[in-house]
């Protein structure tokens, strides 16, 4: 399995450098980063627009750019992946694209983080219960519920939360509830308890919102798997010599039906990042996904690169994950 | 055949033999059970007057989907204009015709495109296994990878003609056609162990035979959750890229379009939020019962026996 | 500002069980008496750097992050007045010499006697002269890699003498500069003048180009910890939010509010909800929004002021189209336009009051407003008066789903262009359909790339805006100028490039506008660019809590210009 796993990391480098050229690519021809400065009033003399020109080494043709990129061989020293340099950025030079990164993942995964926990453990619990109890009352209301949350746009889901936050504090007269913002700022150096009452008040609402998108999906896989599991042979072996209804449950059929919700969950975590946008925009979190959309607004190429590698490291992670996973999960699945 | 694997041999084999004699005796059972399936039945009558309303209603309906100058701004629901009208001068039943034609449009054709494509793709992988298998699940990988919104904000960036809805579409599909791939892959990578697929290997069956007639059919379960989810997800897809101003542009427009619009309208212009909305739901709402009911109906181990 | 009693707190766990914690700290209330008064208010966009003079740094998110903070010689009111500080300044600066013809063009500033910086440090004309080789283009040779984003003033400069409080300024040879006393005050490139003595601190020497350069570089990446004004920034980031507390060495009257949070959000659509909640106590925000109006209005505790903002939407037509190069097309193109329909439907709702814009320089409220447009058919919408226009050019098929053709070769269609903004596209298609009453097809195309597709003359209507501000002498000379790499339809009048150029270097500011009208005079006929009228501007604020604020129109400070006065009702 050690050999297995070195083979795709090694497999996943080219993957990695080919998306890469793919999004730059995809990045250099979609604007002039420099167009909205070329249109300001009073505009910038000619000096000040080539000094630019030259700092994001827009002088220079997309090829050279993307090598430059990589390598940094002939570059001005703050560009070069393989130098452990990102490249500058259009948002100037005081502009730290790897710094920036470091400190948005950070605030990304704390509010990722819980919700994915959550989602899991909330759509194993309904998908197990649903499909135990499958065409009930209670399979249909949380059919139902699970349906509905796949039905709502993000955006609009969050906006209704934020409405409700509001109305339930002013319903409790206190602000348990926060809309915007991490609250980073806030509470520091007050007691502990005040720190975390605040923390709480800020991540409380988005948390939901994502929470709720991943658990509908991640609950409709596992009340599927788990009716093939009930409905297997030897689930039905296992009943007829005698085990405990309970104990087939637990040991075998959940243990089975986990194994298609690894593959989901390992992917959709990695898709969280992409998934946070939204859910960013309007909490209004400088997490990732914020730094993505700040990153299109300003046509910043080597900051979307980074981004890009980020995110597509913790995709081939996940799949890899995934697969491993897979292999210990399902004994009949051998990477030789 | 086994009398321990994954899934049970019973249930199957009488299936099988079913669809070998007699298709449409497998056809019609499905049709009965499906039928069965209130929820889905009541849902997929819903789906259909959707539909219906949104691509023969605007051949009954005075106003399409543009600005008049004739249409008074921002007049709340009338008996000329029954969703009332926007600031500009649309009449939002016409628009929401529109919208949801649109919408039905893009979701229908990146659900169809990408689970095809990446259906067969993510079998084929499976099937082969070994080189051909890591091959094609990095070229899968690849797209993982690639952002949909940085492939959106290029396209959109660069040209207005660029953003209709076909374009979205196929933005949406090139991005989602890996994640079925990878679905149906893990599903065959179990399958293709099973005795039921040697025996078919054995008697000489070629192996595109053996990924159409005896994998996918087998996978069929997964194919269509991921399916019906995949439409549910297209119109969301397409929603946010409009709220993020990447989506299908005016003067065409969508319902994500609409929903993003009017986000900010709930208090003070409800006929522009919540017909829209409530629409958009109602199409997810209903596609995922569908998927629910033919998963039911095209899958016979789902159906439990009680006990 | 945040505001959270903890009486009640919500256990994180299972998001549901409501547990009761004990104990009552300070910060709670806010505005009750003997509470400290803090404030928090929103900046519509994340400030991309941490002073304003850079092309990073240049918007007026991050010198409204700064209110407060830089000095400033003066600013216009929102009556459209001119104020000298007269904290800062000892005196009215002078204006030493203004005709060019009899020596340099020169004028004095001096500060006043206890002007210093948070540090103690005294402000002098060293901090002026200093501030100035700041704001040069790198070719000047005063400040190696340095990227101011609007130089041209600075640039006029020939050199600096500084006499302890006093900097005195001679423009290059043949030079004028009407705005001379707006190099460093509230509207100028940093928005205010920057310290001289922090570079010496930090090893630097300012009459080093690259040194200087150094400390160009630093003064955009670290945040603030001085101040030449009422607060000095205490915390904050260039991605949350900036916290600022009362400068305590300031030397004019100290501030009222013991704290000001500027939380920075970029979603309008979280406006209403975080003020109902108390999250937020106002905000200036940059675009019109009529929903968020309505809603605000209906509050009980808040009020709300809108009015005409910097920025002017107008329709601009591509001379470099062979087709658009005849002047009565055009003019039948723009006499087809019903501006006032487009307005009314764009801000009608939210702003009845709106005036349409019949000058492209001056807002109404200017003293140098004159009306372009009286008699003027264009903009009017007037289907007939377009038709007998296009009749007597020559043109046939001029009526409603006709196709506009002269000389039997086909008129149009044409790419309308725009941005994808809902003022834009309603605006868009209400051309579209008035231009097809004439037999003109127009293809609308929106783009996100508005400054590429300017640059490459890739419309042949278009539809943006400008900003204008209370400092104009430049914009004719901007615009319409041949040589402009602003002027993307290729308009071409040597009598406007020649007024325009005269505007610039014009004595005074009443020279300089009445050159701009003339220009303007001249334009008009010419059917080249089709002023809208500008978009509204609104903003709000807790009047439960707040007093003394207002909005600024005509400052990028908005209402953060006089922050130093805010206070919290008790």
């Amino acid at each position: 399995m050690l050999v297995y796993t070195m083979r795709r990391v090694l497999g996943a480098i080219p993957v990695l450098i080919l998306a890469s050229v793919l999004t730059f690519v995809m990045i250099d021809v979609s604007g002039d980063p420099l167009a909205d400065v070329r249109m300001a009033q009073p505009p910038p003399s000619e000096e000040v627009l080539q000094q630019a020109e030259a700092r994001l080494y827009l002088d220079r043709s997309m090829p050279e750019r993307y090598w430059l990129w990589m390598t940094g061989i002939g570059g001005n020293g703050d560009i070069g992946l393989l130098q452990g340099e990102f490249g500058p950025s259009t948002q100037g030079p005081q502009y730290d694209i790897g710094t920036a990164i470091a400190e948005r993942l950070w605030t990304t995964l704390r509010l990722v983080g819980a919700a994915m926990v959550f989602a899991l453990g909330l759509a194993i619990v309904t998908g197990v219960i649903s499909a135990l109890r499958q065409y009930s009352k209670l399979d249909y209301t949380l059919t139902f519920i699970g349906f509905l949350a796949l039905a709502l746009p993000t955006f609009w889901f969050a906006g209704i939360m934020q409405a409700a936050g509001v109305k339930f504090n002013q319903l409790v007269g206190d602000q348990v509830f926060a809309t915007i913002g991490d609250g980073r700022f806030r509470a520091q150096g007050e007691p502990l308890w005040d720190q975390f009452l605040n923390a709480f008040a800020h991540m409380a609402l988005p948390t939901i919102v994502l929470m709720l998108i991943s658990f509908a999906s991640w609950s409709r896989y596992q009340r599927t798997s788990m009716l093939e599991v009930m409905n297997s042979d030897y689930v039905r072996l296992a009943r007829a010599k005698g085990l405990r209804n309970h104990t087939v449950i637990r040991r075998h059929a959940l243990r089975t039906a986990l194994i298609p919700l690894t593959t989901v969950v390992a992917i959709g975590v990695a898709g969280v990042i992409d998934g946070a946008i939204l859910t960013e925009v309007v909490f209004q979190w400088r997490g990732l996904g914020d730094f993505f959309i700040t990153a299109v607004d300003n046509n910043d190429s080597f900051a979307l690169m980074g981004w890009l590698l980020l995110s597509g490291v913790m995709v081939i992670l996940a799949n890899l994950v995934a697969d491993l996973l897979y292999a210990v999960l399902d004994p009949r699945i051998r990477y030789e | 055949m086994s009398e321990n694997g994954m899934f049970g041999s019973a249930h199957r084999e009488p299936a099988k033999k079913a669809k070998n004699s007699a298709d449409r005796t497998q056809l019609q059972t499905v049709l009965i059970r499906f039928s069965r399936h209130r929820p889905a039945m009541i849902s997929l009558v819903l789906l259909a007057l959707i539909a219906l309303f949104a691509f023969v209603g605007p051949f009954f309906w005075t106003w399409d989907h543009t600005v008049y100058r004739e249409i008074p701004s921002n007049q709340p629901p009338s008996g000329a204009h029954p969703l009332g009208t926007s600031a500009a001068g649309h009449d939002v039943l016409g628009q929401l015709m529109r919208g949801a034609q649109q919408t039905l449009k893009v979701a229908f054709t990146v659900s169809l495109l990408s689970t095809a494509v990446g259906a067969l793709w993510g079998a084929t992988a499976g099937y082969y296994g070994g080189r051909v298998d890591a091959l094609m699940m990095r070229i899968v990988d690849i797209f993982l990878i690639v952002p949909l919104l940085v492939a959106a904000a290029a396209i959109a960036g660069n040209s207005g003609a660029g953003a209709s809805w076909a374009a979205i579409a196929l933005i949406i599909s090139i991005f989602s056609w890996a994640t079925i791939a990878r679905v149906v892959r893990g599903v065959v990578l179990s399958l293709r162990e099973q005795e039921f697929v040697e025996a078919a290997r054995a008697s000489g069956a070629s192996a595109p035979w053996i990924i159409i007639r005896h994998l996918l059919p087998n996978a069929a379960g997964p194919i269509i959750v991921a399916a019906t989810l995949l439409v549910a997800v297209a119109i969301l897809a397409e929603a946010g890229m409009s709220f993020l101003g990447l989506g299908i542009q005016l003067p065409d427009i969508s319902l994500g379009q609409m929903i993003g619009a009017a986000r900010t309208a709930v208090s003070t212009r409800p006929w522009l939020f919540y017909p829209p909305g409530v629409l958009l739901v109602l199409i997810c709402l209903t596609i995922n019962f569908i998927g629910d009911g033919l998963r039911d109906a095209l899958d016979p181990r789902q159906t439990r026996v009680r006990r | 500002m945040f505001k959270r009693r903890k009486t009640l707190a919500l256990a994180a766990a299972a998001a549901s069980a409501v547990l009761v914690a004990s104990g009552c700290s300070g910060d709670g209330g806010g505005g009750g008496e003997g509470g400290p008064k803090e404030v928090t208010w929103v900046i519509n966009s994340l400030p991309g750097a941490w002073q304003a003079t850079s092309l990073a740094g240049g918007s007026v998110y991050v010198v409204q992050m700064l209110s407060g903070v830089l000095p400033y010689t003066g600013q216009w009111q929102p009556d459209a007045t001119y104020e000298y500080d007269m904290d800062v300044l000892a005196e009215e600066p002078t204006l030493v010499n203004d005709d060019p013809d009899e020596g340099p063009f020169e004028w004095s500033i001096t500060l006043a006697d206890d002007a210093v910086w948070s540090d103690g440090e005294p402000m002098t004309g060293e901090d002026l002269r200093v501030s100035w080789m700041l704001g040069t283009s790198p070719e000047e040779g005063y400040c190696a890699d340095c990227d101011p984003r609007a130089s041209t003033s600075f640039d006029k400069v020939d050199n600096v003498q500084v006499d302890g409080k006093t900097a005195t300024f001679q423009l290059k040879e043949g030079l004028a500069d009407p705005e001379w006393m707006g190099l460093f005050d509230a509207h100028s490139q940093a928005g205010g003048f920057l310290p001289a003595h922090l570079a010496e601190e930090n090893g630097w020497d300012v009459d080093d180009p690259d040194e200087l350069g150094e400390y160009y570089a630093w003064l955009h990446a670290e945040r603030p910890d001085w101040s030449g004004g009422p607060f000095i920034i205490t915390e904050g980031d260039l991605e949350n939010e900036v916290v600022k507390e009362p400068n305590p060495n300031y030397f004019g009257e100290a501030p009222a509010l013991d704290k000001v949070t500027m939380l920075f959000n970029t979603d309008e659509g979280t406006f209403v909800n975080a003020f109902v909640n108390g999250e937020i106590d106002g905000a200036n925000p940059a675009d019109y929004s009529e929903d968020v109006i309505t809603q605000v209005q209906d509050l009980p505790n808040a009020e709300l002021t809108i009015a005409e903002g910097a920025t002017w939407e107008h329709v601009d037509l591509n001379l470099k189209n062979e087709q658009l190069q005849d002047v009565e097309l055009r003019r039948a193109i723009f006499t087809a336009i019903d501006r006032d329909d487009i307005a009314n439907r764009n801000f009608g709702g939210g702003y009845p009051d709106y005036e349409l814009k019949n000058n492209h320089v001056f807002a109404a409220d200017s003293p140098y407003y004159v009306d372009h447009f009286e008699g003027e058919s264009q903009g009017t919408g007037d289907l007939d008066e377009a038709r007998s226009i296009l009749e007597e050019a020559g043109y046939e098929g001029f009526e409603s789903g006709e196709t506009l053709s002269l000389d039997g070769d086909e008129i149009g269609p044409f790419r309308l262009r725009s941005t994808d903004s809902t003022v834009r596209n309603t605006s868009v298609q209400l051309i579209q359909a008035q231009l097809a009453e004439i037999g003109i097809t127009a293809n609308i195309e929106m783009t996100d790339d508005l400054g590429g597709m300017l640059a490459a003359s890739e419309y042949d209507i278009v539809q943006y805006g400008w900003s204008g501000s209370p400092y104009f002498t430049g914009n004719a000379d901007q615009f319409w100028h041949s040589e402009s790499g602003s002027n993307y339809g290729g308009y071409s009048n040597e009598e406007v490039d020649d007024l325009a150029q005269q505007s610039v270097n014009a004595p005074d500011l009443d020279t300089a506008a009445d050159l701009s009208n003339q220009a303007m005079e001249i334009l008009v006929p010419d059917a080249y660019v089709l002023p809208i009228m500008a978009e509204p501007n609104y903003f709000f604020a807790n009047t439960d809590r707040l007093v003394n604020v207002q909005d600024n129109l005509q400052s990028s400070y908005r209402a953060t210009y006089n922050i130093g006065e805010w206070d919290v009702a008790s």
